[in-house]
């Protein structure tokens, strides 16, 4: 192993031939990847290459820790796919964190360098970003796990859950994916449009594809017109990755062309209604496919030819089951870095938070709805309870209850000088645009109940607030 | 908003609610990275054009009176903006 900074921490995080082996493998002139212009393997394996040597002489080693805080971009495969390759922990973190939620995570994970967006040359509706990346070394500590990747998700207590896995898992998620009936074959193409910073994009569209022999084709806007001209422009098929807000995107297009390519879209992040499942496939023509996932894990169930809605057959390999109501899943070891809460897993069990049933017959599998405070935006996971304690901490903020209702709404109780635009400015500053409240009531006084404690039902909220405007 | 009129304030706002169903005035003044996306998505399907914005407009479309003052300006000027 060359020695580094890493030399105290683990010697290899990944054992870097996975990445040649299991992503980068393939023919010179293979086409494996699209940003304006088609990307062969040669051409992918020269920009991890150039990758590698400048996080090298960042200081990057076997067992080190690299932070990744770009968007979905060339830069951001080559980067995560160098640092795997040199043997490092690579930490991803969604760019649209704020500094102050980056500084948090950075104070807790001490990655020893850091790969951020100097200058992004494209618009905000671009799917791939062009990104001219910044590579800092950063005072940090090697790898403390052997996890080859670290994610966070939000958090019901407050901080982010620190969420780990390793390279094997993620080979075992891969390989569960080419076990799947249903997903992009090798020489098909798949549309992503789910974020691949996190694990749908990620594993189910960069990793797969990069793995199978499937093109990966973001399109060039993040509108429904770009994502069928990125479906229509090749003659090989094409399955559309994402989430329901895309869905959405498609649905509205009017008079879409005829698209023999377009083989099925596939979402995941969270169930699709009967309606919209109908309003899509009656428009294309194609199964809309049906996925339930999650960080800690990876694809869990699918039902790519929505022949089961909303049920969903177990991914090869995983075992779900029915406890109490909730949903878990058999796992060797705990996903979660530096925390041991056996309400998360035990005995080899992970706990979803998820209602739901197991049909003991078929084995399928319905997912009813969060049994925690999560929820889904856009695809991206939101613990209310992260918001609401970040709302409550601001200044002036005397009481505040957050929940979904459509939309994550605050109810806040202010004193002066504090006002709406103030909580909205402190909120600005530490939570990510996509956690903060869509809607915000201030109240004159917060509905309580006989024993003082905070009313979090939406009726005597939504009246408090009408009442109290 | 038909086409070849100018969206306004409330035609926005008509859009950005239809993402999930809010009424306008639930609609905040701050637009988001997937709102901005819906809503020149939105456009485009209501105008059957493309529009191609400089990174300046985007960066002043992340207000509803700035997407406004935006669109307001570029669909005065199509054959600048729009790809038909």
């Amino acid at each position: 192993m060359t020695k580094g900074l890493a030399s105290t921490g683990f010697e290899l995080v990944a054992s870097p031939e996975w990445v040649d082996e299991i992503l980068l493998r393939g023919a010179d002139g293979d086409i494996c990847l699209y940003s304006g212009g088609p990307i062969d393997r040669s051409a992918l394996r020269r920009m991890v290459a150039e990758r590698q040597s400048r996080l090298a002489a960042a200081g990057l080693r076997a067992g080190g820790s690299l932070a990744l805080r770009l968007p979905p971009s060339p830069a951001y495969v080559a980067n995560l796919l160098a640092g795997w390759r040199i043997g490092a922990q690579v930490i991803l973190l969604d760019h649209r964190l704020t500094p102050f939620e980056v500084d948090t995570a950075f104070q807790r994970l001490a990655p020893q360098v850091v790969v951020a967006p100097g200058r992004i040359t494209s618009s905000p509706l671009r799917a791939f970003a062009d990104v001219e990346e910044t590579v800092t070394p950063h005072p940090g500590r090697p790898a403390a796990t052997p996890h080859a990747v670290i994610q966070f998700s939000s958090g019901s207590t407050g901080p982010s859950k620190v969420i780990g896995r390793t390279a094997a898992d993620l080979v075992a998620e891969i390989d569960r994916y080419t076990r799947i009936d249903g997903v992009p074959l090798p020489g098909e193409r798949v549309v992503v449009l789910a974020s691949m910073v996190h694990v749908l994009g990620l594993v189910g569209g960069l990793l797969y594809g990069l793995h199978a022999g499937v093109q990966i084709r973001p399109p060039e806007r993040l509108t429904g017109d770009s994502v069928l001209e990125a479906v229509a422009a090749e003659p090989a098929p094409a399955t559309v990755l994402g989430v329901p807000f895309h869905i959405g995107l498609l649905a509205s297009v009017v008079d879409p062309p005829a698209l023999p390519q377009l083989k099925r879209m596939t979402t995941g992040g969270e169930p699709v209604p009967a309606a919209t499942a109908a309003a899509f496939t009656g428009k294309y023509g194609v199964p809309l496919g049906n996925m339930w996932g999650m960080t800690e894990v990876g694809v869990i169930a699918t039902d790519l030819f929505g022949e089961h809605r909303p049920a969903l057959t177990p991914a090869p390999g995983l075992v779900v089951v029915e406890r109490g109501g909730e949903l878990l899943l058999s796992r060797p070891e705990s996903p979660y870095v530096g925390s041991s809460d056996p309400d998360r897993w035990a005995d080899g069990w992970l706990r979803t938070r998820d209602a739901g049933t197991v049909d003991p017959v078929t084995g399928l599998v319905t997912v009813k709805g969060r049994l925690d405070s999560q929820v889904s935006v856009g695809g991206l996971k939101v613990d209310l309870t992260e918001v609401e304690a970040t709302v409550a901490e601001l200044p002036g903020v005397v009481a505040a209850v957050v929940l979904h209702d459509d939309v994550i709404t605050a109810y806040v109780q202010l004193t002066s000088p504090a006002t709406a635009t103030t909580v909205e400015a402190g909120l600005a500053e530490r939570l990510a645009a996509y956690k903060r409240p869509r809607r915000m009531r201030v109240l004159d006084a917060m509905p309580r109940t006989t024993t003082g404690k905070l009313v979090r039902d939406r009726s005597v909220l939504r009246q408090a607030a009408r009442g109290g405007r | 908003m038909s086409q070849g009129a100018t969206p306004d304030r409330d035609d926005i706002l008509a859009m950005l609610g239809s993402l999930d169903g809010r009424p306008a005035e639930d609609v905040p003044e701050l637009i988001e990275s997937m709102e901005l996306a819906w809503l020149v998505h939105q456009v485009e399907q209501r105008y059957g054009v493309r529009m191609e914005l400089d990174s300046d407009q985007y960066g002043r479309m992340t207000t509803v009176s700035g997407a406004a003052d935006v669109l307001r300006e570029v669909i005065g000027m199509p054959d600048e903006h729009f790809r038909y």
